[in-house]
């Protein structure tokens, strides 16, 4: 008995595995239908990065599964009618997978992203070919991924932002206002004083007669004679006060000026009894160029001279007054 | 008041002395209508060896000027019309061959004379000026080997035309200042052209000029004039007005420092100097005042002054920067 068993057995098991091996095509071809039947197994759409903006760009990537034998291709994705995507670079390349008789197709999409929001990626159509380059199938797909696209100005947004409160000075206003007021009042006060103070500078300046000047220095210079200063030098003296006299006097250039232009300026300022000073001038003339040399009482007459022609051009001016 | 008694003396010689310059004039005023500062200063430029540089336009006389003035002074006159194609030799003369017996002599040019009419110096090339120039700075001439001194008083009055520059050889700066002073011949007066032209306009010979200088009355007034007193107050105004026209921001004239190229040379302080002595030997004074300086500055400066870039941007003369300086340089 034990022996037809292990017969039986032993024939069972046989014709299990001839059954097994010839069944083998058939089950590879119902695990993979479309394969089987020339048809795309697997579509598969990534997008990287999914949110981007206005302007740049995506890759998109397309896997497509099929037989070995078969050649893929991608209709719909061109320039045209990738709108508002613009397609930049393209790339395919195909790979074998683990699974015997199954490829990998990989086509890489570089889109530049225009618009505002969502933006789906376009439909496109898989293509199967046979190695006679004869259509097989033909299977449209819409892929249900999307990029969100950001847009750099404003004009996308569909609300008002909140108005940020404004800012709270640290110190209040009302306490600066004081400070500054101060500060300008202290600086005002500075101005008005360096105004007052230059007035003032100015008037005494104004008010010193140059008559009383020339007197003053003709005192002094009298009594340097007295205490023996040579007469040449008092003559050179006196011819710079008379000069320093006539400038300020008559407003004239006499520092500068020889003796002639002084004459001309003052006959044509028609100044009376410009001769006395021009003899004054001329006497000096003759000590500095002309080696002359007075004595110690002529030289105190030219002082006296001196003074009288000072006060006389004096005179006119206080009655004016 | 007592003078230095030599001065006194002094002054009464140099009245004496200069009486034939007032002569000399009289006769020009015959001739001559106005220009009495051209006159002047020939006088001057005479009176102290220098040489005159007149510029003007042509018609003011100058030529007339020159040869009434070498006329009246008893002097020998040449009037030098400088060309193009003129040569060295066309001026100084040359050595001529004698085939009777067989040597070479020596034939002297027109500068051998007392007073020279340069007329139109820039019109020559350069070697025929510095060749005219050299005979200035040395008053003597060579002629193949031999050496010949010029005539005493020997005065250059050379002319050039403002105006025209086109063919013209315009003179380097080291030639233009070996003259002493450059005259600007203006133009006569209303009055002063209604005289010239009713003397001018008419068939009768002009009046003769009379010589009325004595050979020696130059010689005497030259000792004279170098008897002149400089004080030294009027030194320093003289050097201080040749050193503002170099360094004018040291007189308070920083303005001008921008508008001078280069100043006044060393010369300029000696002219400067000489021509006051000469005119205050024309005022019969014994002395130089400040007013001498200033009177002879301009024609003794104005060709030593260059004035620089900004200065011909702002049409800026070397008149106006000498005015600034006298204006500016405090008299003694």
């Amino acid at each position: 008995m034990n022996g037809r068993f292990d017969e039986f057995a032993s024939g069972s098991f046989k014709w299990l595995l001839f059954l097994l091996l010839a069944s083998f095509p058939m089950l590879t071809v119902s695990a993979f239908p479309d394969a089987a039947a020339g048809a795309v197994s697997a579509i598969t759409v990534t997008v990287t990065p999914d949110s981007v903006l206005v302007g740049d760009r995506i890759h998109c990537t397309i896997g497509v599964r099929h037989t070995a034998n078969d050649v893929v291709s991608l209709e719909g994705i061109d320039s045209l009618t990738v709108q508002p995507f613009a397609l930049i670079n393209r790339k395919q390349s195909s790979a074998p997978l683990a699974l015997p008789g199954i490829r990998q197709e990989r086509f890489v999409f570089e889109l530049a992203v225009f618009g505002s929001g969502w933006q789906p990626i376009p439909p496109f159509t898989v293509v199967l070919r046979n190695s006679e380059g004869k259509v097989i199938t033909r299977e449209a797909c819409k892929p249900s991924s999307a990029v969100f696209v950001r847009a750099l100005t404003d004009s996308t947004m569909r609300e008002l932002r909140p108005i940020k409160p404004p800012l709270k000075p640290l110190i209040p206003l009302l306490l600066l206002l004081p400070v500054v007021l101060g500060v300008f009042g202290v600086a005002g006060l500075v101005l008005l004083l360096l105004f007052l103070l230059k007035r003032s500078v100015r008037t005494s300046a104004e008010k010193v007669d140059p008559c009383q000047v020339a007197q003053r220095k003709l005192r002094k210079l009298g009594s340097r004679l007295s205490a023996g200063m040579p007469p040449p030098e008092c003559y050179e003296e006196l011819s710079n006060i008379m000069r320093t006299f006539l400038e300020k006097h008559y407003r004239i250039r006499a520092l500068e000026a020889v003796t002639q232009e002084i004459e001309r300026d003052l006959k044509k300022l028609g100044v009376a009894g410009y001769e006395s000073i021009m003899n004054l001038l001329a006497q000096a003339d003759l000590v500095k160029f002309a080696d002359s040399r007075p004595d110690a009482e002529e030289s105190r007459q030219s002082l006296r001279k001196a003074e009288e022609v000072i006060r006389s051009a004096r005179i006119p001016n206080i009655s004016e007054e | 008041m007592k003078h230095a008694v030599e001065l006194e003396e002094l002054g009464m010689r140099i009245t004496d002395a200069s009486r034939f310059i007032e002569k000399a004039e009289a006769q020009l005023s015959r001739r001559v209508i106005g220009q009495h500062v051209v006159i002047r200063r020939i006088f001057i430029a005479m009176l102290v060896n220098g040489h005159v540089l007149l510029e003007g336009v042509p018609g003011l006389a100058k030529t007339l000027i020159i040869r009434t003035f070498a006329a009246a002074m008893n002097l020998k006159f040449q009037r030098i019309q400088f060309t193009p194609d003129m040569l060295p030799a066309d001026l100084i003369g040359t050595m001529i061959y004698n085939p009777k017996d067989l040597e070479f002599y020596p034939r002297k040019g027109p500068v051998f004379a007392n007073v020279i009419l340069a007329d139109e110096i820039n019109r020559s090339p350069a070697k025929v000026q510095s060749a005219l120039l050299e005979a200035m700075q040395e008053r003597q001439v060579t002629i193949g080997t031999q050496t010949f001194p010029l005539q005493e008083p020997f005065l250059v009055l050379a002319t050039q035309n403002p105006i025209e520059h086109e063919g013209t050889y315009v003179l380097p700066e080291a030639q233009v200042d070996r003259f002493m002073m450059k005259v600007l011949v203006d133009y006569p007066t209303y009055d002063e052209e209604l005289e010239i032209m009713l003397q001018s306009a008419t068939n009768a010979t002009a009046a003769p000029i009379i010589p009325v200088v004595q050979p020696d009355d130059i010689a005497r007034a030259r000792a004279l004039i170098d008897l002149i007193y400089v004080d030294p107050r009027v030194q320093r105004y003289i050097v201080d007005l040749v050193v503002a026209s170099r360094k004018p921001a040291q007189y308070g004239i920083a303005s001008l420092e921008a508008m001078i190229e280069y100043g006044a040379s060393p010369r300029a302080s000696i002219f400067l100097l000489l021509a006051s002595k000469a005119h205050a030997f024309l005022q019969h004074r014994a002395y130089i005042t400040p007013e001498d300086v200033k009177a002879i500055a301009y024609d003794t400066l104005r060709h030593r002054i260059r004035p620089g870039y900004e200065a011909e941007a702002d049409n800026i003369k070397p008149d106006d920067i000498i005015r600034q300086i006298l204006q500016h340089v405090q008299v003694p």
